[in-house]
């Protein structure tokens, strides 16, 4: 066991110095399997660590499989849980309450604040060489790291991205996907009008993430920070303009009012009722394992980089994932060589994406190779759409920060869009999420500058 | 709750059951110990169950956390007083969930009691056939757990899959109930109840004493006057009964619109007090909040129940003593 | 029980004929037959087309589930889903299944003998303070039980019993309105000459109640039984908050979970519908089996 650890570290701390891609890669794949090898002879003497792990990321098990067959000094008893939004932080937050929380769990960048104002993850700082943290992109290290802090290990960049039907596009007439917000709702009208039924998205009334997105890659700041002070500007210029946009679209009825993965909105895209699917690299193979089922849809999906206000390539990041460690985990040096290994190896990628259901864009840039090799890209018509999602990962838009309270956010916001169609406006519901969110930092006791 | 409603209950069914005299032969004095050994499993799995679980809920919700600089630091317990209370009823949220289910009662109680009242008496007319039937095909649904109904309708609200809105709607009739999510949970509530207080009513009448129906015959009444001016007054103590259970019911809601979320984006976290209680408490972690509105749930169920028990023992006695 | 049952049957035959007399009689705007059982039709066509919907829907894949598509013949997945039902986490379906038998029949027999103690000990005993006691009883009654789940479960991870067997059992053992049930059915079950004769035989007090009460008031015990377990198979919200380890499931809670993680993951709608097929059906089957208890136990719970 402390022999591979040693060997783990020694080649972090040479990752560390050599930034040449191909020869970390290299070394951190002699590690997965010569260190796993040597590890048996002590691991037998101490029997080997076990750690429980919860997540719901498409392709989990296969990565758990991968690391458990390979490592003998840990061993990961994963469980899958529901979607954080779906039920799967409520969760969690019990499970820590009752102090039987899994040693090491998922939790998007957004709801990572959250988790760490409520105590209910670790502080692995000490755990995170320099050289770890190094690997990563910027933007994830950015989202990971909080009051000085490492909190979690990035595992995906979350880079947004069009998904559309190559098929029906076409038969409205439109030949190249739009690449502006106008050209987005001038196709919509062309959609609309070529076949009634059709929409080209969905506006998701119950889950605010995408509009959050969007207002991340107009340059919007929902949450920042100065000294020990809190700025909050949810319905700042920057995200009215988008809030604006999208009351039009739903006030003109080109897009529909769905909730986020219902029976509803998957029957529309099998059935090809919605064109289109504004979503993250994650989300190709979610929107895969979500339509693959129906006739016409697989070869006949393709990806676009998400639309922007003057043609000029953004992104904001939609979702996007970290392993965090529980707050009572006595084993947080084994989860951390467990997350360390699921993010930084080509193994574990490759045992994520070729398991088919996972397009998820590794938040660690030298796995993209390995990613884009294992992705099978026949429900896509053998699109790179790795390329697409490269290319937008870096355009995200730098300086976005999520902040505690972002339930609340959220949950003001889902009230609100509630009403859409019944008096409610998107633009409405931002002035009572600033207000609430205000409010909520001041009942945890925190300064809110006005 | 009273005691003399208890007791009132226990005479009426006991002249209803058994037809025996009442076994209330003065028991000897000082025998604690059999009683004793009788209550205490009870009694205790009551104290464990219900009255340190309040009590320590109370204690609770005196309290909240307290965080420093950004809020990613240690958390401190601080004691507040009333400020949660004060907090939740301050929520237009926390009011919205209340007047949710003041709506829900107002449609679904009528409905529900109104339908299972109706049913009752046709199966109680002399017309009904198959009685044993529809009387077991009506009760079904009571069978099916609360999480399935709400499943099984969420699916048949929904245009595209379900056969339901795809018939009515080639019929000229759009009914779009994701998008009306009060009438579509009490719609899975009514399938739900309607069936198992059917036979409550339906055993009321079925025991109703034979002269006062003759009576009625001879007076000339037909079938529907019957119905309604000398068989519903007589089941009275059901209707009460029934609208009382459902009512503390119904202040529970809980499951079917949790259900209902994944369908209806209209169906919003907070849209019950029970769904704001748990929302406090597993979305926001905010276990102080969450204690208060628990308290002033069961609170707001008791002193409505003793509001309902009370109008109504008071009528009740009333009109017993002007038969007199 | 038997008493209750032929005395109803014995009221109904009398009073249906004096009703179909009238019937006979007065004409001139009464219900005809006709719309009488047309009305009661119409009312089983809307409680049981959802059930037969689930029936046709347990039998569908994800694409004619979401599509709408009929049931034929030839895209009958029935026993796909059976087979992916009992695969899907290592059979873990059937083990909620189980857990629910255990919960709901060992709750409810353990909570019907509780309540049919403590209702005896109110009916057959006099001691001081009985009645406030027994009035206790009956506020418990009022109090709704997820307003309790809550705090419940704050006190349960207190003392560290969350996310254990007793933490959904326990709580389900607590039934004030099986007490005051329980009273009710020993006023009318068991005559008070009866147990004077007993005692004047010399037997312990207990031993009567073992021996003597308890047996004459078995069918309130199983009305009791009955109201409970339908209440723990169904009950959702106490296990939704104490457990979080799959392991300990009931099957409601199973398929919610199940449920939300269709949320991106359709090829579970098909396993969430037909486990809802299978779990309904235990009830179903009890309901139709022991149809005159829960009618007697309707009953007696109602006059009041």
């Amino acid at each position: 066991m402390s022999t591979h650890r040693t060997a783990r570290r020694r080649v972090l701390r040479l990752a560390a110095v050599l930034t040449t891609s191909a020869l970390s890669i290299s070394l951190l794949a002699a590690c997965g399997s010569s260190g796993g090898g040597s590890a048996s002879s002590s691991a037998s003497s101490h029997g080997p660590v076990t750690i429980t792990f919860w997540a719901w990321a498409k392709g989990t098990q296969q990565v758990v499989d991968a690391f458990n067959a390979s490592h003998k000094d840990v061993h990961v008893d994963f469980e899958q849980i529901p979607s954080g939004v779906a039920g799967g932080y409520a969760k969690i937050s019990d499970a820590v309450k009752a102090g039987n929380a899994p040693d090491l769990f998922n939790v998007e960048y957004a709801a990572l604040p959250d988790f760490v104002s409520q105590g209910a993850v670790q502080d692995i700082t000490s755990l995170v060489p320099a050289g770890l943290k190094a690997k990563y992109l910027p933007q994830s290290v950015e989202q990971t790291t909080l009051g000085g802090s490492t909190w979690a290990l990035p595992l995906d960049a979350a880079p947004q991205a069009l998904f559309y039907r190559k098929d029906l596009f076409a038969k409205a007439g439109i030949t190249t996907p739009p690449t502006t917000w106008a050209d987005y709702q001038a196709d919509a009208v062309k959609l609309k009008a070529a076949e009634p039924n059709t929409r080209i998205g969905t506006f998701f009334p119950d889950d605010p993430s995408t509009l959050e997105a969007f207002a991340w890659q107009n340059g919007a700041h929902w949450f920042s920070s100065s000294g020990d002070t809190w700025k909050i500007a949810v319905d700042s210029p920057a995200t009215k303009k988008v809030a604006d946009y999208w009351d039009g679209l739903v006030s003109k009825d080109l897009v529909r009012v769905q909730t986020s993965f219902s029976q509803q909105w998957t029957a529309s895209l099998q059935k090809g009722e919605t064109a289109a699917y504004l979503g993250a690299a994650w989300g190709g193979g979610v929107l895969q394992g979500t339509v693959a089922g129906a006739p016409g849809n697989a070869g006949n999906w393709a990806v676009a980089p998400v639309p922007t206000w003057d043609g000029q390539p953004a992104s904001g990041m939609l979702g996007g994932s970290t392993f965090a460690v529980s707050k009572d985990s006595q084993k947080a040096q084994a989860a951390v060589e467990f997350a360390t290994w699921a993010t930084t190896t080509p193994q574990g990628i490759q045992a994520r994406i070729a398991s088919g259901t996972s397009s998820m864009f590794p938040a660690d840039p030298e796995l993209l190779p390995a990613a884009k090799a294992a992705f099978n890209t026949s429900f896509y018509g053998g699109q790179d759409i790795y390329a697409v999602f490269t290319a937008a990962s870096k355009t995200i838009v730098q300086g976005w920060q999520w902040g505690p309270g972002l339930s609340v956010t959220n949950s003001t916001l889902k009230d609100a869009f509630a009403k859409l169609g019944q008096g409610g406006t998107i633009d409405g519901a931002l002035g009572s999420a600033q207000s609430a969110t205000v409010s909520d930092l001041g009942t945890l006791g925190l300064k809110v500058a006005q | 709750m009273s005691l003399r409603t208890a007791d009132t209950a226990r005479t009426a069914g006991t002249a209803r059951t058994a037809g025996t005299a009442r076994a209330v032969a003065p028991r000897r004095r000082g025998r604690y110990g059999a009683p004793a050994v009788l209550l205490a499993p009870f009694l205790t799995l009551f104290t464990a169950a219900t009255l340190v679980p309040i009590g320590y809920a109370v204690y609770l919700s005196l309290f909240t956390e307290h965080r420093s600089g950004l809020g990613f630091g240690p958390v401190q317990t601080v004691f507040t007083g009333l400020g949660n209370y004060t907090r939740a009823l301050g929520d237009p949220v926390f009011r919205g969930g209340f007047t949710t289910i003041a709506e829900y009662c107002l449609l679904y109680i009528p409905v529900m009691v109104g339908l299972s009242l109706t049913v009752a008496l046709l199966l109680d007319s002399a017309l009904a056939r198959a009685k044993r039937f529809f009387q077991l095909a009506l009760f079904l649904p009571h069978a099916v757990p609360g999480i399935i109904a709400a499943l099984i309708w969420a699916y048949l609200y929904t245009p595209g899959i379900s056969p339901v809105v795809g018939a009515l709607g080639s019929a000229g009739v759009h009914v779009d109930l994701l998008g009306h999510p009060l009438p579509a949970v009490v719609n899975m509530a009514v399938w739900e109840w309607t069936g198992y207080n059917m036979v409550i009513f339906f055993a009321g009448l079925q025991a109703l004493p034979r002269e006062v129906l003759e009576a009625a015959l001879v007076d000339g009444a037909g079938p529907l006057r019957t119905a309604l001016s000398i068989k519903l007054p007589l089941i009275k103590a059901s209707i009460t009964m029934v609208c009382l259970f459902t009512l503390i019911g119904s202040l529970q809601l809980f499951t079917e619109p949790m259900i209902l979320q994944g369908a209806s984006s209209q169906v919003t976290t907070n849209w019950t007090p029970n769904m704001f209680a748990y929302s406090a408490a597993f979305g926001r972690n905010d276990y102080g909040l969450a204690a208060a509105s628990s308290v002033m749930l069961a609170l707001a169920a008791a002193a409505l129940s003793f509001i309902v028990t009370r109008v109504t023992r008071t009528r009740s006695e009333r009109r017993t003593e002007a038969a007199r | 029980m038997s008493a209750v049952a032929t005395k109803e049957t014995d009221t109904a035959q009398e009073t249906g004929a004096v009703r179909s007399a009238t019937a006979g009689r007065s004409r001139p705007w009464s219900l005809s037959k006709t719309a009488v059982n047309g009305a009661l039709v119409l009312v089983t066509v809307y409680t049981l087309l959802p059930l037969g919907w689930l029936l046709t829907a347990a039998a569908k894949n994800t694409p004619d589930l979401l599509g709408g598509n009929g049931l034929t013949p030839s895209n009958v997945h029935l026993v796909q889903n059976l087979h992916d039902l009992a695969t899907q986490d290592g059979g873990i379906y059937f083990r909620w299944y189980l857990n629910s038998l255990l919960y709901a029949g060992l709750g409810a027999l353990l909570c019907a003998l509780v309540c049919v103690c403590a209702g005896y000990a109110f009916e057959v005993y006099r001691f001081r303070g009985k009645e406030k006691l027994f009035g206790l009883v009956l506020l418990g009654v009022l109090v709704p039980t997820t307003a309790l789940a809550l705090p419940m479960y704050l006190l349960a991870s207190e003392i560290g019993v969350v996310d254990t067997f007793w933490a959904v059992f326990i709580p389900s053992l607590v039934f004030p309105f099986g007490v005051y049930l329980s009273r009710v059915f020993c006023a009318g079950y068991i005559p008070g000459e009866v147990l004077e004769a007993a005692r004047m035989d010399g037997a312990k007090e207990l031993r009567i109640f073992w021996s003597i009460g308890l047996r004459m008031v078995m069918p309130g015990f199983v009305t009791v039984f009955l109201f409970q377990f339908t209440a723990i198979w169904n009950n959702f919200f106490l296990p939704l908050v104490m457990l979080s380890n799959t392991k300990l499931f009931p099957v409601s809670l199973g398929l919610y979970v199940w449920n939300s993680q269709t949320h991106g993951n359709p090829e579970f709608y098909p396993l969430v519908v037909t486990g809802s097929l299978l779990a309904v059906v235990p009830l179903v089957v009890a309901f139709v089996a022991l149809q005159r208890h829960w009618k007697a136990g309707l009953t007696a719970g109602s006059v009041k």
